[in-house]
């Protein structure tokens, strides 16, 4: 990845988690919560919890049907941490217990889903 | 209002003083007969939520939605007058299910069988060679099936003798309902559960504050406190076979930096909807199978399915007013409802645990606490129409 930038400027520090966590739809972002392991929901939450702010102003100032590539997997990575931040922030290690439960509640619709 | 004590549940108060206080039996909770009943004597004769107004947004629109205990599938239609019909989504020719896709955009629907084509108000169209039958194309139109919209949700009504309008059935709720964001609701996210459950016993679930420390003690940790330990309610009502709560939250409990942020952008997002905040902890627990909070940052409806004594399916929606306006209007819709799901989630194990002890046979009864009221009402609420069904048969008037 070294060298190669897919997000918008200021956001390089982000840049090793596109790969897992820039995912189109919001049913694939709650199984990937599901699927990973502790350390990768504490890496991502942890490097881009402090980014969430700059990140959202970034993408505000246009509309979203105009956002390019770049902006549009920095939009991806932020809806992930809306599940990650859950898993780590209020689950902790309680996680692995809930996800059980988890994996029986399917998501059919989202808001932020491509139409 | 937040810091409200719990509601102290008077038996005296008219609207519970029938429900008495005594055990309830653990039967219409596992046998398949009462299931036959309630097949009958409820789902058969009262209003059910099934859709909401987003989802046939224009002339043309039709959904199909199948009502599992009620055997039945319901084809909706908004006409090219803009009116909104139901109908059983049956042929008329010999019985066959006319409509096969789950929602589209047309006009006319025909019979894969034979052909036979209606129109949108439900009118037999053509037929291919009509003249070798022996009835009138008028007399062939699609059976109709009541149906209404109160904030923007759609009921029907499987009854074809009923004379209640589901503003009547829905009395003082249907105001409060016409205040909350559903009303407005354009679009909306969903998930959904399966489980091994009863509907009453699932539908319990969400309507007691009981189990909330222990099934939630970190998705729940804002609902429970030191002056209210279990987290029961501030306030109850009772409309007729509807039910109320006001749900109390803890004033001290600080939320966690990230949800505290995320919170933040659903407010902003809520207030520039222009939703009121009024009824923001205000539960309704609709007959008699369908939930909505009242939260503009949480508005979700649950609707609980029966698909046999011991298995339902649960639809959660959250209901938005409008397209995503920005990426943080997207991002808190997002974690929104990814923390209603977390909540749910929880819940689906414990209530299969309690389908399966009750489904052993091995109690004869369970026992409901004061706090506990609201599942107690739903009980009485089936059993009174069961009951009366029963009569009803047993004096020879049953409909067929």
């Amino acid at each position: 990845m070294m060298g190669k930038t897919t997000l918008p400027e200021g956001f390089s520090e982000l840049e090793r988690f596109v790969p897992d966590w820039a995912v189109t739809h919001s049913a694939d972002r709650a199984a990937r919560r599901l699927d990973s392991t502790s350390e990768e929901r504490e890496a991502f939450f942890y490097a881009a919890n402090d980014l969430a702010a700059p990140a959202l102003a970034l993408l505000d100032s246009k509309p979203l049907a105009e956002l390019d590539e770049a902006e549009t997997r920095l939009m991806q990575l932020m809806l992930s941490l809306a599940h990650v931040a859950l898993a780590v922030e209020i689950q902790g290690d309680d996680e692995s217990r809930h996800a059980v439960g988890a994996r029986h509640m399917t998501i059919t619709r989202a808001s932020a889903d491509p139409r | 209002m937040a810091n409200q004590a719990p509601q102290q549940v008077s038996l005296q108060d008219e609207a519970i003083a029938n429900l008495g206080t005594g055990p309830i039996p653990a039967g219409p909770y596992y046998r398949a007969d009462y299931f036959e009943l309630e097949r009958e004597a409820v789902f058969r004769r009262t209003w059910l939520q099934i859709a909401h107004l987003s989802e046939l947004p224009e002339p043309g629109s039709f959904i199909v939605r199948r009502v599992d205990i009620a055997r039945a599938s319901i084809l909706i239609t908004r006409g090219r007058d803009g009116q909104l019909r139901a109908f059983h989504n049956v042929c008329t020719h010999r019985g066959t299910e006319l409509v096969s896709e789950e929602a589209g955009r047309r006009s006319l629907f025909s019979c894969p069988y034979h052909m036979w084509t209606f129109s949108d108000d439900g009118e037999l169209r053509s037929a291919p060679d009509f003249e070798r039958f022996y009835v009138d194309k008028s007399s062939c139109s699609l059976p109709r099936v009541a149906v209404e919209v109160c904030a923007g949700l759609i009921f029907i009504n499987l009854d074809p003798d009923t004379d209640q309008s589901l503003r009547d059935f829905l009395g003082p709720i249907a105001p409060q309902l016409e205040k909350l964001p559903v009303a407005r609701a354009t679009r909306f996210s969903e998930y959904t559960y399966e489980i091994k459950a009863n509907w009453k016993l699932t539908y319990d679930n969400f309507q007691e504050n009981y189990h909330l420390r222990f099934i939630h003690p970190r998705s729940g940790a804002a609902a429970v406190g030191s002056d209210n330990p279990f987290g029961y309610p501030v306030k109850f009502g009772f409309h007729g076979p509807h039910r109320t709560q006001t749900i109390w939250s803890n004033p001290e409990a600080a939320p966690k930096p990230f949800q505290g942020f995320a919170f933040g952008k659903a407010l902003e997002a809520a207030l520039m909807d222009g939703c009121e905040m009024a009824l923001a902890k205000d539960y309704f627990a609709i007959f008699p199978n369908f939930f909505m909070l009242g939260s503009p940052m949480t508005p979700f409806s649950h609707c609980v399915i029966p698909i046999a004594p011991d298995r339902s399916r649960g639809v959660i929606r959250m209901y938005w007013i409008g397209e995503d306006r920005n990426a943080s209007q997207r991002f808190a819709r997002e974690y929104q409802m990814a923390t209603a799901r977390d909540v749910h989630a929880e819940d689906r194990e414990v209530i299969e645990a309690g389908q399966r002890g009750l489904s052993s046979g091995a109690l004869s009864h369970i026992h409901m606490q004061e706090q506990e009221v609201l599942c107690r009402h739903l009980f009485h609420s089936v059993d009174t129409m069961v009951n009366a069904y029963q009569a009803q048969k047993l004096a020879g008037g049953e409909r067929v």
